[in-house]
């Protein structure tokens, strides 16, 4: 099956209320999807959706073909998710939860998609082979997020997640993750969603991008706008600043 | 000093912050239920009193030292748990850029602690009063006053003693980055998913560091165990030895569960049910709480052999209850504290009904006890 995840007619929130509504997406492998928007636009609340962390107020996720809702475990077994660095286990080693994720995920702590890589060990491509002995405790914010990127990857997952995790990273940490995520959709067994707010790096990375806007999605790029505006600096930021006006114009 | 109520408003704000973010619903429940509880326990009490009382006014001993010293202990427990809780603030990682010294935030932290005595002070010298005036005692705010100087010292005394001490607090965020100590919790903690409990226990890479606080729990414990034993092998009768590995059994299982990982979106958005999760981190606890019980069984089985029901009932009983236990702390997940006083407090409560209404009020505690377990898994699995 192609289709990785299939979001339908999705409405999520806290305590009842709807903070994402009417939202459509669907992602087949080799898919990368830019998903953007400001501060409170709902980003974070769909991945949570997405992820299962937050109920269904109405629609459906599908992910790998299994519903979210019906068989939360089997769905979740299809996704990696980048969490956010702060929600790292503080007093383990990098090691240990690399070690914690596999063994939930039932893999080896070494079964990354290393193979689907040019250049090989992608513990070393992230520079965390001397941290990765040390508590996560004393790692800086750039060194959690390539520690949460790393387990994302563990057994493979055709879907991965990233939830604004290249904000963090330092510009040589930023260009190898965008270059594995790149290489990794590029050998069509996996599809990333990306959610950030590094505007300018979503036409080189995504072959499709999504805007948010309270709650729901605003607008979209295809793969040749986004290719077009890649061509003239400045051009999709551009796009993505008058669509943003637009809307609170509206 | 410009920053003296800084304490007293961050915690005020924590506390409006955890009631904002509860719904409605659930504070209606909280605040009609609890209060009707309290309503109903404070009643109970009064009718319990009244029936007690000639008895009561003439124990010499329950006011001359039971009275005095338990409420000089509950004191010395409220006083270092107040003081560490504004310590931990005046200390908060958010305030280290602010230019002030420790001893001015020592100053904040006791200003703090003394607010927060003085309703509580408040509180036990008006309920002594209120119990003695039930019970018809001569002089009630007399006796209401002298239930507050012992409460008052032992608060003061555990709090000074603290609030001197923030090394103690700092050694503890020390301690959480430090991988240093006994590495044996490595080789215990291979179970699937490996490493859930140095995670929850907050230990540096499985490594368990000895320290005062540490041996200050194992210490009463060793002797209650020993003393049990003691008195059973001595009098050959099971009883004391049974009793003591009981209490003693989920006094383990109670201060070693943790579960703070199961609000973690690591394991929530993981292909990992909330069942596996919880028995995992019940796994070690339950194997200290049994390795406890096992000393105190012993000598049970060895003073009175034929009795051997008695400890057996015994086993069972703790498994029951650590597992019982177990669902309060899932469920109070963040404070394990919390956990503790209203899984006590529940029991205690059954237990005195039980004498009353029968064994039916048990029911009412497995109900609460599966309501708790729906709950903290609606909570893993939607948030």
């Amino acid at each position: 099956m192609d289709e990785v995840l299939a979001v339908s007619g999705l409405s999520a929130g806290y305590r009842g209320r709807a903070v994402v509504r009417g939202i459509d997406l669907s992602l087949r492998r080799g898919d990368i999807v830019g998903l953007l928007g400001a501060n409170g636009s709902g980003k974070s609340t769909l991945i949570r959706a997405i992820t299962g962390q937050i109920p269904l107020i109405g629609g459906s996720v599908t992910v790998g073909g299994v519903d979210l809702a019906a068989a939360p475990q089997r769905a979740k077994a299809s996704f990696g998710l980048a969490i956010e660095p702060h929600e790292l286990p503080a007093p383990l080693s990098g090691r240990q939860y690399i070690q914690l994720v596999a063994s939930i995920r039932r893999c080896a702590p070494h079964d990354l998609p290393s193979g689907d890589l040019p250049g090989g060990d992608l513990l070393e491509r992230l520079e965390l082979g001397r941290w990765i002995d040390r508590p996560i405790a004393e790692y800086s914010l750039g060194t959690r997020a390539k520690l949460a990127i790393l387990a994302a990857l563990l057994g493979r997952p055709p879907l991965l997640i990233f939830d604004e995790t290249l904000n963090g990273l330092d510009p040589v940490a930023a260009w190898e993750v965008k270059r594995v995520i790149t290489a990794l959709c590029a050998s069509g067994r996996h599809a990333a969603v990306v959610s950030t707010h590094v505007v300018e790096a979503v036409p080189a990375l995504c072959s499709r991008a999504v805007l948010m806007a309270e709650g729901s999605l605003s607008r979209s790029w295809d793969a040749a706008q986004l290719a077009e505006a890649h061509r003239v600096p400045g051009a999709f930021e551009e796009s993505v600043m008058q669509a943003l006006r637009t809307r609170a114009a509206a | 000093m410009r920053h003296d109520r800084l304490v007293l408003i961050l915690l005020r704000r924590e506390l409006v912050a955890g009631l904002r973010a509860m719904r409605r619903r659930d504070l209606a429940w909280i605040g009609l239920g609890g209060g009707a509880l309290l309503a109903y326990a404070i009643a109970d009490i009064v009718l319990a009193l009244h029936a007690a009382a000639p008895k009561l006014r003439d124990a010499q001993l329950l006011w001359t030292l039971g009275l005095p010293l338990t409420l000089a202990v509950l004191g010395a427990l409220t006083g270092n748990a107040v003081s560490g809780l504004c310590l931990e603030r005046a200390f908060a990682p958010f305030l280290k850029a602010l230019p002030l010294a420790p001893g001015q935030r020592r100053h904040m932290a006791g200003r703090a602690t003394l607010a927060i005595f003085v309703p509580l002070g408040v509180l036990v010298g008006v309920s002594a009063g209120f119990a003695c005036a039930v019970i018809g005692k001569p002089l009630p705010g007399g006796w209401g006053l002298g239930a507050a100087i012992p409460f008052a010292l032992g608060f003061g005394t555990a709090a000074l003693w603290r609030l001197r001490r923030p090394r103690l607090l700092l050694d503890e965020v020390a301690s959480e980055t430090a991988p240093v100590g006994w590495p044996w919790l490595r080789r215990l903690d291979r179970a699937r998913p490996r490493w859930l409990s140095s995670w929850a226990w907050r230990l540096p890479g499985g490594h368990l560091r000895p320290s005062w606080k540490m041996a200050a729990a194992c210490l009463p414990l060793a002797v209650a165990a020993i003393l049990g034993a003691w008195a059973s092998l001595a009098g050959r009768t099971a009883g004391p030895a049974a009793v003591a590995g009981l209490a003693g059994g989920i006094l383990v299982f109670m201060l070693s569960l943790r579960c703070q990982p199961l609000g973690s979106p690591v394991l929530r958005t993981a292909p990992i049910g909330f069942t596996r999760v919880w028995l995992r981190l019940v796994q070690l606890p339950l194997q200290l709480s049994l390795a406890f019980f096992l000393l105190p069984a012993g000598a049970a089985l060895a003073a009175e052999p034929s009795a051997w029901a008695v400890p057996v009932a015994g086993g069972l009983w703790l498994l029951v209850l650590n597992g019982a236990y177990a669902v309060f702390g899932a469920y109070f997940l963040n404070a394990p504290f919390v956990a503790m006083m209203s899984f006590a407090s529940a029991l205690a409560y059954a237990s005195y009904e039980t004498l009353e209404y029968g064994r039916t009020v048990l029911l009412g505690l497995a109900a609460l006890v599966f309501f708790l377990w729906h709950r903290a898994r609606q909570r893993y699995r939607n948030g």
